[in-house]
């Protein structure tokens, strides 16, 4: 009898514990019941604002980091590399290309999602509501499909969520096609959505985002028009202001200024920073950094001088000391020899061996000379636009990531005003703003700044050039300008220089008292420096060399393993 | 004499006497207490296993007629054997001989039978006819094909089989003195592949069973005594042998979870009458098999030089970086301050051999009613450099409880221990990306300021560890109930509960200037600042099994049924926090971390399966024979309407040496040929592939001027709902044979294996927006073959054995509907399993004239890079441009092929030796440029087997026709990354048959003679020696073993002294 009790016992354990087979995941949700609701939709709109989708680099995973776009341009020094596009190495299999491709269409693919939801009837939220989040998803859209344009020309264009079988039919979409679906979802995004959220609620997409957006889009691809119709548009909302202090606009500590247009904040409270090992970078050795990138010598030299002209001009140059007399961007760029750098006076002289730390007195050896580390800036140059104490604190800064700001809608307003030859005050006066906010002063007040008077098209043209890039520099706009400006092929096929070792530099500049540059550089109207001179007689060094293929590098490659894949995709040509 | 008391008689236990003074030196001096009346009302453990004890002794006592027998036992040359099985047949009633080869039994009864059996003899069965004492000698037994085999659920005659199954001894794998069993299994069976990347304390290898027939997890299912487990758990000292079922025809009684093979893993249990205690203690050293040199400082400063002025066209100063004078006089300036001018040779951080030990303390044994294998191991080794050491304790029980003629218990505990400590980092990595003109460390200690602050060895040895604490209990209870002949029903239960525990502690280095001890110069990197970073696992797991199996026979028909059901459940939940900038460097706890820069997150899964199987075997006297399986599975990872999958199988054998005509062949002993068919599947693909998934995220909002973190969702895989099983087909011949009267074996098989639906993540177009997907698609075939020979024989004393097996295979991909990219590799319609893909190279460049006759990568080749052909364009012809997308072509498969293994056994009165050999016939193997490429990333070591042999403006032309690697660069040509680099992009280039040798293992041991031992009345005293790794031969760039990856810990050769003692 125990036999056979201790049997039944043990068959009906062992048959009542049948696993359960249908099981639900435990900790995301099924998206069979997602959409239904007013949160979950807000929660799912709310992912487009995820900041690498909106992050100026592209290549987020690696560079995560405000500005290293500028690695592409000619702004910008790396000891002896370059990056694969201003090296002229890019192709189809190029994290740039395979991670900006993917990102963008990631959030376009979410977009579109939560587009085709808010199309079904939803009685759970308001109408008015729902337009809102229509016009925020197809800002996010317009926004992702202009930076493919800009890139790749013709792309794949869908707006409705794609099955696999649908995807594979995809071709390329001619890029002008494309275009008037962006200025479609901008202007729904331009005429639905707020112009200001209050203080206490979070701030989405804003009618002026749209509009700066389009007014740059329309820019890039040279239809002027519509540009200057758009950042017009914007400028009248009279929301956005130039913030008052040019250098403080870039650090950690300053938040959603009125000069944000649409930006992504970063905070350090919720674990969103600069990633420590990308903070070291430009940072100057004595400032715990590596001094790993740096402002080209083409930059510093790009700027103007007080008087409002180019170096190889004006007589307030000195190349000895070349940071005295430059437009105030130049320093709050670049870090001038002899000022305050995060603790330390900034010197990079060979033999300037000591320096003071300056929160504790004492004299120390000077790192960022390359008399002391031969590792110190290859060109001299330090890095301070974006950097304050708060990189070198912990290394984990926040800085706010500007999609937009106000400067550059003026800019673009003035730019297709100029390209469109309708060139009136209101052209001056936007590029004047800009300038005079750099000197501190209001732009009407023309004796205390180089303002700009010049109405001839073409000398215009080449003032906003030079503007934007001054005003601009590691902000990620260069690479597109020199793009669309066509003149890569030029500045992008150019040597990198940077100093002669130390010692050959005491020989033949410092007891010479020609320290820094022994010689003013010629500038032509793009703002190439030649440096040939120098070079010669033995002066400077090549670091590197940059190229540029004018008949492919203008556009990018299609990412490799979307042309093995689906043959209605053609590559780029040269590719 | 031991005396106990029930209401009614008084009993006078002679079974419990005998079977003490024969073996046991455990004294159950309890059972001299009166037992209390009613057997449930005990006090104690013990009693209630006395009481259990006595309860069947009871029914076996006072009966039949009588007698008391006893006689000695020895081998064929009269030797004495001790540990001889004696049982009265039909009986639990059974004794074993002592070392002088005697035995005794006491109220046998007199017409009772006896067998007396002993591993490697022939058991004989006698009749005890009335006799009072039997002497017996026992016959050597050379076949392998009396071993019993486990096939899954239960075991069957290896002669019966008809599936490819092979197995291997317990010892085979102990002999390796690994601490892992996977990588004791490495050249031991056919079929069978094991691969290394390192041999760190604590790695785990990877074993493949037939190649690679599935997509993602290709593990094999590891079965440990029945259930499925986790083979880390398993002390191999504690195996009595593995089984690896290798057709579908084995497997498939395992459906859904076999597709990748079967590890049967069989411990050890207790012996009745053997108890033993045993003390097992190793202590060895290990050395790198291999170390990469770098070249000295002065040859890498100009070679620096050279790549930094190649990069700028060679144009400008030829001492770009390092000057003239510094070059010339720099052994000068290294003596006078190797701080400031160093010379280093980075392998000198590490240390020249490292210590390990093992103990295991261990009791085997028991009664004919209780029997236990309780074991206590520790093992503690310590790694290459001090930042890395693994401590394991392992605590094992198994018992087995025999209730009576109907049930039979099987209680099992297993828990598991292992302490790793790791730094951050790998040496070996660290030793290649060294620079010679750089070092770690000054003179005095400090952390030395670096080039980019990326000063890895401090990193690794000087900012904190990652520890981790791994724990796993296991337990497996069953029940044996026999309610008649032939019928056994078992049921079981075994859960699983396993925790992890991990923090990553880093702490903030500080690098210092040279001249100036407290001057902080930056920190190392990915040291910038103190952090914790703490990750728990908990998980469980329960399988419950309900299994019958009757066997009968009706005249020479023999027939086996099993039909069984299975259940599994898994549930995983994680965690993990972190904080950031943390004050002090001392406290590693969360809590001391500030608020503002914390983090963490948490997930959980789960995972059911159910299962219905059954088998039918059927013999004809032991000629014809015939095995069917099927297993019917539903899987939690399916929707319900695609759940369910069916696997059959079915197998076939003649054993034509039992036939008349074949019977009078004297040389052939043997002889069967066996087929099989069947079907496996595969559902190893993610825990919910059929459902897409809201995966939930954070975005950042202004809030006027403040930011504020709001929760975000968005589906991030596309789901296919329809997604269902993958299945392969396998068919199998084979052929097992013996000659020369068993001493002469081989087994050979072929197979063909067929994969449909496989579940593949195929490529999708990125601009979806959603990673690529598992689907059912495509088809893959494999073939292969394997022959495994073994010889066995006798000199006099010398006892030696000689196996061997060689086995290879051979995929294909058939059609896949589209692409599954994997960097260097690729799975396409047409190729071999993750086939290499890449250009077709010509040479280096020679001069321009060459480059602009030809199609290039990019704009920056110059003479000295490689060259490829440009094979194909957007138009399927070569359009003049060397691209990704049109240039790549499949260069061959990457797995290995011809694999071998080898084993020599020798005996000679107390000694032993064994030889392992194992290896590779051929393999595309890729000189990555991690190991190859000199100055990496511009500024990393430069191998030695690169200098003086690479292209150079410096070098001859006729210097530069000849050399083996390209010229020196960083940019374009030269640089690493796969997309904008040139020279070391994938190319067959790079690729060379990385085929080798290897002498895997030799042993030597010794028992010491028991005329010694027995004077300190211990059992057995065993010495052994041992060395692995001994040395391979192979084509790798020197200083690389041929299975070591220049990014895991190195390949360790290792030196072992053992001694193990059996009281």
């Amino acid at each position: 009898m125990r036999n056979k009790f201790l049997l039944y016992t043990i068959a009906c354990v062992l048959l009542s514990s049948c696993s359960k087979l249908d099981l639900n995941p435990l900790s995301e949700a099924s998206s069979e019941e997602w959409y239904t609701n007013d949160t979950q939709v807000r929660m799912s709109l709310d992912r487009l604002y995820y900041f690498r989708f909106w992050n100026p680099d592209p290549d987020p995973i690696n560079f995560d980091n405000c500005g290293w776009l500028d690695s592409f341009s000619d702004d910008w020094t790396n000891r002896n590399s370059v990056s694969a596009i201003a090296g002229g190495t890019l192709n189809g299999q190029s994290s740039v290309v395979t991670n900006w491709w993917k990102f963008d269409y990631e959030c376009i693919g979410a977009a579109n999602t939560i587009l085709a939801k808010l199309e079904q009837p939803n009685d759970n939220i308001s109408k008015d509501k729902i337009n809102q989040y229509i016009a925020e998803a197809r800002f996010v859209r317009a926004a992702q499909y202009s930076k493919l344009i800009f890139h790749w020309g013709d792309v794949p264009y869908y707006s409705k969520p794609l099955n696999i079988d649908e995807a594979f039919k995809l071709g390329r979409t001619k890029k002008e096609e494309i275009l008037k679906y962006i200025y479609d979802d901008f202007d729904f995004a331009a005429s639905n959505l707020p112009t200001t959220y209050s203080s206490s609620e979070p701030q989405y997409a804003t009618k002026g985002a749209a509009l700066a957006l389009k007014a740059r889009i329309a820019l890039y691809m040279g239809d002027w028009q519509v540009a200057s119709d758009a950042a017009k548009a914007c400028m009248d909302l009279e929301v956005y202001k130039l913030y008052p202090v040019y250098q403080d606009l870039f650090l950690s500590k300053t938040k959603n200024s009125e000069e944000t247009v649409f930006g992504i904040p970063r905070s350090k409270e919720a674990g969103i920073v600069i990633a420590k090992n990308q903070t070291q970078q430009p940072l100057s050795r004595n400032a715990s950094g590596n001094d790993y990138v740096q402002p080209s010598w083409d930059l510093l030299n790009a700027y103007l001088c007080t008087d409002g002209l180019p170096i190889d001009q004006s007589p307030r140059y000195n190349p000895n000391k070349p940071f005295k007399n430059r437009d105030p961007r130049c320093t709050a760029t670049i870090v001038e020899f002899g000022t305050s750098f995060c603790g330390f006076p900034y010197y990079p002289h060979p033999d300037s061996l000591l320096t003071t730390n300056l929160k504790t007195g004492e004299r120390v050896s000077n790192q960022d000379s390359r008399g002391v580390i031969q590792y110190a800036s290859y060109n001299g140059l330090a890095w301070r636009k974006h950097i304050d104490d708060a990189w070198t604190s912990d290394f984990q800064p926040d800085p706010e990531i500007t999609v937009i700001r106000y400067a550059d809608v003026l800019l673009i307003y003035a730019e297709a005003k100029i390209e469109l030859n309708d060139i009136d005050q209101t052209v001056l006066d936007a590029i004047n703003r800009v300038r005079a906010r750099a000197y501190g002063v209001s732009y009407t007040e023309t004796s205390s700044y180089p303002a700009v008077t010049v109405t001839d098209q073409n000398d215009l043209r080449h003032i906003l050039r030079i503007e934007r890039r001054m005003e601009f520099a590691f902000e990620g706009l260069r690479y597109n300008d020199i793009i669309r400006w066509k003149i890569a092929e030029k500045v992008l096929n150019t040597n990198i220089y940077g100093m002669i070792d130390p010692e050959a530099q005491r020989e033949k500049i410092i007891k010479k008292g020609l320290w820094f540059f022994p010689e003013t550089p010629q500038i032509d109207i793009d703002g190439v420096s030649d440096f040939s001179s120098m070079y010669n007689k033995g002066y400077i060094d090549i670091l590197a060399k940059r190229s540029f293929n004018k008949s492919k590098n203008y556009l990018w490659p299609i990412p490799t393993s979307e042309i093995l894949i689906n043959k209605n995709l053609t590559q780029n040509p040269g590719y | 004499m031991y005396v106990c008391t029930t209401p009614h008689n008084t009993y006078t236990l002679r079974s419990i006497v005998v079977w003490d003074a024969n073996i046991s030196r455990i004294k159950f001096k309890d059972m001299e207490k009166r037992l209390l009346p009613s057997f449930f009302k005990v006090k104690n453990v013990r009693d209630a296993i006395i009481i259990t004890l006595l309860i069947s002794l009871w029914s076996a006592v006072g009966f039949a007629q009588t007698i008391n027998i006893r006689g000695n036992v020895t081998d064929a040359s009269g030797k004495p054997l001790n540990g001889v099985a004696v049982q009265v047949r039909g009986t639990p009633k059974g004794t074993y001989t002592n070392v002088e080869g005697k035995y005794t039994l006491q109220n046998v009864s007199n017409d009772s039978t006896l067998s007396f059996s002993i591993l490697g003899m022939h058991t004989q069965i006698i009749k005890v006819n009335g006799r009072k004492e039997i002497n017996v000698l026992l016959e050597t037994a050379t076949t392998a094909l009396d071993e019993v085999v486990a096939i899954g659920y239960a075991s069957i005659k290896k002669a019966d089989l008809t599936g490819s199954v092979s197995s291997v001894s317990g010892n085979d794998i102990s002999d390796r003195k690994t601490i892992r069993i996977s990588q004791a299994l490495q050249g031991a069976l056919p079929g069978v592949s094991v691969t290394r990347s390192s041999s760190g304390p604590g790695d785990n290898a990877t074993i493949r069973i037939r190649g690679i027939t599935t997509i993602g997890n290709s593990d094999p299912l590891y079965i440990i005594d029945g259930v499925p487990g986790d083979l880390s758990i398993v002390n191999p000292n504690e195996i009595e042998s593995v089984t690896v079922l290798k057709d579908a025809a084995s497997a498939s009684i395992y459906g859904s979870k076999a597709a990748a093979g079967v590890v049967l893993i069989k411990t050890k249990r207790g012996v009745a009458g053997k108890n033993q205690l045993t003390y097992d203690f190793e202590y060895g050293v290990s050395q790198p098999t291999r170390i990469p040199k770098f070249i000295e400082a002065v040859p890498y400063m100009k070679m620096a030089n050279e790549l930094i002025w190649n990069d700028k066209d060679n144009t400008g100063s030829e001492y770009p970086f390092y000057s003239k004078d510094e070059i010339d006089n720099y052994s000068e300036l290294h003596a006078k301050d190797p701080d400031r001018y160093p010379n280093t040779d980075w392998s000198s951080l590490l240390k020249d051999y490292t210590p390990h030990q093992s103990h295991r303390f261990g009791f085997s044994g028991g009664s004919d009613k209780i029997r236990s294998n309780v074991s206590l191991s520790y093992d503690d080794q310590d790694a290459i450099t001090n930042a890395r050491s693994y401590k394991r304790i392992m605590a094992w029980a198994n018992n087995d409880i025999i209730l009576n003629k109907m049930f039979t218990a099987h209680i099992d505990l297993h828990y598991y221990h292992a302490i790793d400590k790791k730094g951050h980092g790998t040496p070996s990595a660290y030793l290649l990306r060294g620079e010679p003109v750089e070092v770690a460390f000054y003179k005095d200690g400090r952390v030395s300021n670096y080039r980019n602050g990326d000063n890895r060895w401090a990193y690794m040895l000087r900012s904190g560890s990652i520890n981790s604490w791994a724990n796993e209990f296991n337990g497996k209870a069953s029940l044996d109930f026999t309610p008649i002949k032939g019928l056994k029903i078992t049921g079981v239960v075994a859960p699983d509960y396993s925790y992890y525990k991990q923090k990553d502690f880093v702490i903030q280095t500080p690098m210092t200037s040279i001249d100036d001890p407290s001057l902080i110069t930056g920190y190392v990197k990915n040291a910038e600042s103190t952090n914790l970073n703490e990750v728990r696992n908990d998980a469980h797991e329960i399988t419950t099994q309900l299994i019958a199996n009757y066997s009968t026979n009706i005249g020479d028909h023999d027939f086996t049924i099993l039909a069984g059901n299975e259940n599994y459940y898994s549930f995983n939940e994680s965690l993990s926090a972190s904080r950031d900038q943390y004050a002090l460097n001392n406290y590693p706890y969360l809590s001391q971390g500030p608020l503002t820069y914390r983090d963490n997150s948490g997930s959980a899964y789960e995972y059911s399966s159910r299962s219905y199987f059954g088998r039918i075997i059927y013999d004809y006297k032991g000629k014809y024979l015939f095995q069917s399986n099927a297993r019917y599975d539903g899987s939690s990872r399916f929707a319900s309407k695609y759940r369910w999958g069916l696997f059959p199988s079915l197998s076939v054998g003649w054993v034509l040496s039992k036939e008349q005509f074949l019977k009078t062949t004297p040389f052939l002993s043997f002889l069967k040929i066996r087929a099989s068919w069947g079907t496996l599947g595969n559902e190893r693909i993610g825990n919910y592939p059929y459902q897409s998934t809201i995966g939930f995220g954070n975005s950042l909002f202004y809030e006027g001027t403040n930011v504020i973190s709001s929760q975000t969702a968005f589906i991030s895989k596309y789901a296919i709902e329809d997604i269902s099983w993958e299945t392969t087909k396998s068919m199998d011949i084979g052929i097992d044979a013996a000659f020369f009267d068993n001493k002469l074996q081989i087994t050979a098989d072929y197979y063909n294996k067929v994969t449909s639906d496989m579940l593949l993540p195929l490529e999708i177009p990125d601009y979806i927006g959603l990673d690529n997907p598992d689907q059912n698609t495509g088809k893959m075939r494999t073939k292969g073959w394997e022959l495994d020979l073994k010889y066995s024989n006798k000199i006099g004393e010398l006892h030696y054995s000689i196996s061997a097996n060689i086995f290879d295979s051979k995929s294909a991909m058939g059609y896949l509907g589209g692409t599954q990219f994997l960097g260097s590799q690729v799975k396409m319609e047409g190729s071999e399993f993750n086939e290499w893909y890449g250009y077709v190279s010509n040479g280096i460049y020679q001069n321009q004239d060459e480059i602009d006759k030809s199609a290039t990568l990019n704009d920056r080749i110059r003479p000295g890079d490689i060259s490829y052909v440009d094979i194909s364009g957007p138009d399927g012809k070569p359009d003049g441009i060397i691209s990704p997308a049109y240039d790549r072509v499949l260069l061959g498969g990457s797995l290995p092929r011809y694999q071998y293994g080898g084993r020599i056994n020798l005996g000679y009165k107390g000694f032993d030796l064994s030889i392992v050999v194992q290896g590779v016939g051929k393999i595309n193997s890729y000189k990555t440029a991690d190991m190859v490429q000199p100055l990496r990333s511009g500024v990393y070591g430069v191998p030695s087997f690169v200098y003086n042999n690479y292209w150079s403006k410096y070098n001859s032309d006729e210097k530069n026709e000849h050399v083996s690697f390209p010229r020196l660069s960083q940019i374009g040509a030269g640089a690493e990354s796969a997309s904008s680099g040139n020279n070391y992009v994938i190319s067959d280039f790079w690729l060379f048959n990385g085929a080798y040798f290897r002498l895997k293992n030799v042993g030597l041991g010794y028992n010491l003679p028991s005329s010694i031992v027995d004077k300190v009345n211990i059992e057995s005293v065993r010495l052994s020696l041992n060395i692995s790794d001994a040395f391979s031969i192979d084509k790798y760039p020197k200083g690389y073993d041929p299975e070591s990856s220049y990014s895991t810990y190195f390949i360790m050769r290792q030196f072992d002294f053992g001694i193990s003692v059996t009281f």
